[in-house]
């Protein structure tokens, strides 16, 4: 027998009677409608879980100091905090590294996704290559490229223009970035219904005039939510700069723990680095959920 | 499609670049211009290059770095290498000298030129738990053995003694895959390892077989800058003329090795 809740919807989370549960009721409705739009279940993740994560790292950060007392060791929170500003130091070097590859990819990922609705062939065909190609290959190979085929100093007009590593790894996290972005176009476009292009068609607006005066502009809401989950896991990614040698975060965490040759300070270190990382990119993901509700599509 | 041609475009400039045989006829002669020397260093591998608590490159090494530029009249520059990179660094020119625990074999003065004489030694050892039951490299078949990425051993761990190589990017990274027991040795330089046996953490912990491959190590410069290599040259001599590097080693709370001994005695004689 189905339970019908005030509101008739049915099923799981879909609504009680029983009077106790009526406001956790309401909650998992709403959240039940919303995954049953996305078709998928959704990760939730709240304040609670940085503090869980927190209190293990605490407890485990207070483990090993009370080893390292045990050992006559220098306790592991001093020799932390010791190295805290310099790798802090790192760790902003990767948000610059994110912002600036997001910053390249998004403009070459509009440019790319635009031409993906283009009328002409030529042009649709190679962009939708190009996006495949980019978004199909994985980020850490497309690192390497960039950064042992770009040179390292680029010689024109008798001038030396040094060309460090951190760009050339701008660059190559700019690539999948502006594959994805192109993506996102695309399918934003192709999300709005065709109904508005008749609309401008009959109102006598030229494509160049739809595209940029109807369409997209309703396609901003619909592509931020998407473009900042894309962020997110940009950010993420920039340790991987780490492999190719850039002075980021991970690379400077590994020569501090090579200059401290204590190794139970390993784990406290990168869990430190994580919980940066977690409260950075978590304010993103809580921004990203509620403009998607927001701008939800109400059927 | 102007994505296509504009990367396109970039690598093959890229390649042209990369590829261009180096126009310039003497790297001192660049040096003296740019009034810098860029020089690439350890930046994880204590007490030979590592990081100060500011970012600062300290250890034996960048001191030896900073020795030179002084003796050029110029600035210093430090890149920090590994042992996969180092040698592509020198090749490219994007280094002009490199002083950087790299071991002297005939394969690498093929692709970098390695300055003499050599200014310090190393061998290979093992770092293993007392009583896992090694006492020869031969006993090492088929057991899990832990390693750094790049180093010149690793082969011959692999092919000749057939350990299972298990390699890391950092010493850190190693031992405590040690600790847990991932791997049941550590295959390593001999100065590394007798450093760490002082350490009480490493109280169980022994160098179970003979130390192996006792081998100098080389700075570099690139193929084809003589000049720079007779000016190196000379610099190295000094160093074991006046006991610099002994004195480095005592700063720096390492034994002074056999090595830097002899090549002191040799060099203070004439």
């Amino acid at each position: 027998m189905m339970v019908r809740g005030p509101k008739g919807h049915a099923g799981l989370g879909g609504g009680t009677d029983l009077p106790v549960l009526l406001p956790a009721a309401e909650r998992l409705q709403r959240r039940s409608e919303r995954e049953r739009l996305l078709g998928a279940p959704r990760l939730r993740l709240r304040g609670r879980d940085l503090a869980w994560l927190c209190l293990m790292l605490i407890c485990f950060t207070g483990y090993a100091e009370a080893q390292a007392a045990a050992a006559g060791r220098e306790p592991i929170s001093i020799a932390l905090l010791r190295w805290v500003p310099l790798l802090f130091q790192g760790f902003v070097f990767n948000i610059v590294i994110s912002v600036l590859s997001m910053a390249l990819g998004t403009v070459l990922g509009v440019v790319l996704g635009l031409m993906q609705i283009s009328l002409l062939p030529p042009i649709r065909f190679s962009s939708w290559f190009v996006t495949q190609f980019f978004r199909n290959a994985p980020w850490l190979v497309l690192l390497f490229y960039c950064i042992f085929l770009l040179p390292f100093e680029i010689r024109a007009f008798g001038m030396r223009i040094p060309f460090p590593d951190w760009i050339k790894a701008i660059i190559g996290l700019s690539l999948p970035v502006m594959a994805n972005v192109s993506e996102i176009v695309r399918g934003a476009v192709r999300s709005i219904p065709s109904g508005q292009w008749e609309a401008a068609e009959s109102l006598a607006f030229n494509r160049n005039q739809t595209i940029w005066k109807i369409i997209l502009p309703q396609c901003v809401k619909r592509m931020l939510p998407p473009w900042m989950n894309l962020y997110a896991i940009l950010t993420m990614a920039t340790v991987l700069a780490s492999i190719v040698g850039v002075s980021e975060v991970m690379t400077l965490a590994r020569r501090v723990l090579a200059a401290e040759v204590r190794n139970d300070l390993l784990i406290p270190l990168y869990g430190m680095i994580l919980v940066w990382f977690f409260v950075y990119c978590y304010p993103i993901a809580r921004l990203t959920q509620w403009l998607e509700r927001r701008y939800a599509v109400k059927l | 499609m102007l994505r296509t041609t504009v990367s396109v475009t970039a690598l093959a400039l890229g390649c042209l670049l990369v590829g261009a045989p180096e126009a310039q006829a003497d790297v001192m002669e660049a040096i003296k211009e740019r009034g810098t020397i860029v020089v690439g260093i350890r930046a994880d591998y204590r007490p030979y290059g590592y990081l100060g608590p500011n970012g600062e490159n300290i250890g034996i090494e960048p001191t030896l770095a900073r020795d030179v530029a002084e003796r050029l009249g110029v600035d210093y520059e430090f890149v920090p290498v590994v042992a996969a990179n180092r040698m592509e660094f020198l090749q490219q020119g994007r280094i002009d000298l490199m002083i950087a625990t790299m071991t002297d074999t005939a394969e690498r003065r093929r692709v970098v030129n390695i300055v003499e004489p050599n200014y310090y030694s190393s061998g290979t050892n093992l770092l293993a738990r007392k009583g896992i039951g090694v006492s020869a490299w031969e006993d090492l078949r088929d057991r899990p053995i832990c390693a750094i990425q790049g180093a010149f051993y690793n082969r011959k761990t692999q092919e000749e003694f057939g350990a299972n190589l298990i390699a890391f990017t950092g010493t850190a990274e190693v031992l405590t895959a040690l600790q847990q027991g991932r791997c049941q040795a550590f295959v390593y330089d001999d100065s590394f390892i007798q450093a760490r046996l002082q350490e009480p953490e490493w109280a169980d912990y022994e160098m179970p077989v003979e130390t192996i491959d006792d081998a100098p190590w080389g700075l570099a410069v690139a193929h084809g800058e003589d000049n720079f290599y007779a000016f190196m040259s000379e610099v190295i001599e000094d160093w074991h003329r006046t006991g610099k590097i002994i004195a480095l080693e005592e700063e720096y709370g390492v034994d002074p090795i056999p090595f830097t001994r002899r090549m002191h005695e040799e060099f203070s004689a004439n």
